[in-house]
């Protein structure tokens, strides 16, 4: 009966499944293409609304602005950018790279979020849309809240890798690979708001 | 860390990165062109497709997906296209589509 067991996949790779994946990075896989179904609905709620007239004024599209929206996509484009750069630093074992690399994602991650509060503050304050002014503003906070939520969950892991890093001297092998799943979240989360920036933003229509 | 493949140089990674900061340039000054000229559907197409291209490489190339397992590929396309045929259905019956093209 011993005989079923197969000893060496237990042995030497207890996280590998026959898939020849590691667990976590294939959960981590699953979790976000799950995660499309979630933000596709919001999108799809925000696009229902977003043109929807009969509601007080102002709607999201007539109030957008542009380039500030445009500076924080950039920023967060090249928060993937110095993300992918920890993750080689860390695969050349170079630990003050990794760490480097990894606490200026952090960073643009915070201006890109600081910039969402601004957005929000400025819209509230401004132009008095809030939650509650038509539906099209109820789904654009919804939407982009939910990203921003996204994003402020990244810069925590982020910051927890980068704290464990310089009070361990550096990543180990399994912190490595928890920098790998970390860099996959980031990632969709950048390609999820360029979704969001053209779809929501440059393509949006007032009602007329 | 699993390295299957060879993964782009630091220097690779730059280059993409200007290559997103590029196309992200170009769908704002099409916003503004479109302003201007009102292109409506075309604008819309072209923003799509940068949006696209913008899509397929961070997915591709940061997210390594093109250097892994075929699995991960599959599982990841598989959530996109269902996500996509799901709400692309629900807007189209909604006649959101319709409304927006027009």
């Amino acid at each position: 009966m011993t005989d079923i067991i197969h000893e060496p996949e237990l042995d030497h790779h207890g996280e590998h499944e026959s898939t020849g994946i590691e667990n976590r990075k294939l959960g981590m896989w699953i979790f976000l293409s799950s995660e499309f179904l979630f933000f596709g609905a919001l999108i799809s709620n925000y696009l229902l609304y977003s043109n929807r007239g009969g509601f007080p004024s102002p709607y999201p599209a007539e109030i957008y602005d542009i380039p500030f929206t445009s500076v924080s996509s950039f920023v967060l484009l090249m928060s993937s950018l110095t993300m992918v750069l920890a993750h080689n630093a860390l695969s050349r074992d170079d630990q003050n790279g990794a760490r480097t690399w990894l606490f200026a994602t952090a960073a643009l991650g915070s201006v890109f979020l600081g910039g969402q509060v601004f957005e929000f503050t400025d819209f509230v304050v401004e132009y008095g849309m809030t939650l509650s002014t038509n539906p099209a503003a109820s789904a654009f906070y919804l939407l982009t809240g939910f990203h921003g939520a996204h994003v402020a969950i990244g810069v925590i892991m982020l910051l927890s890798l980068w704290g464990i890093s310089r009070r361990q001297g550096g990543l180990s092998e399994k912190h490595g690979l928890n920098l790998e799943l970390v860099g996959l979240y980031w990632h969709f989360v950048d390609i999820i708001w360029i979704v969001i920036f053209t779809v929501v933003y440059l393509l949006s229509i007032p009602p007329v | 860390m699993s390295e299957e493949h060879s993964h782009p140089t630091p220097a690779q990674y730059w280059k993409i990165a200007v290559v997103l900061a590029i196309l992200t340039a170009i769908e704002v000054a099409l916003f503004y062109i479109d302003q201007e000229l009102q292109l409506g559907f075309l604008n819309a197409a072209l923003l799509i497709s940068l949006a696209i291209a913008k899509f397929i490489i961070v997915v591709g190339w940061y997210m390594h997906l093109r250097f892994e397992n075929p699995l991960l590929n599959r599982f990841f396309t598989g959530g996109f296209i269902l996500a996509l045929s799901l709400y692309g259905i629900v807007l189209a019956a909604l006649g959101v589509l319709v409304i927006r093209g027009g």
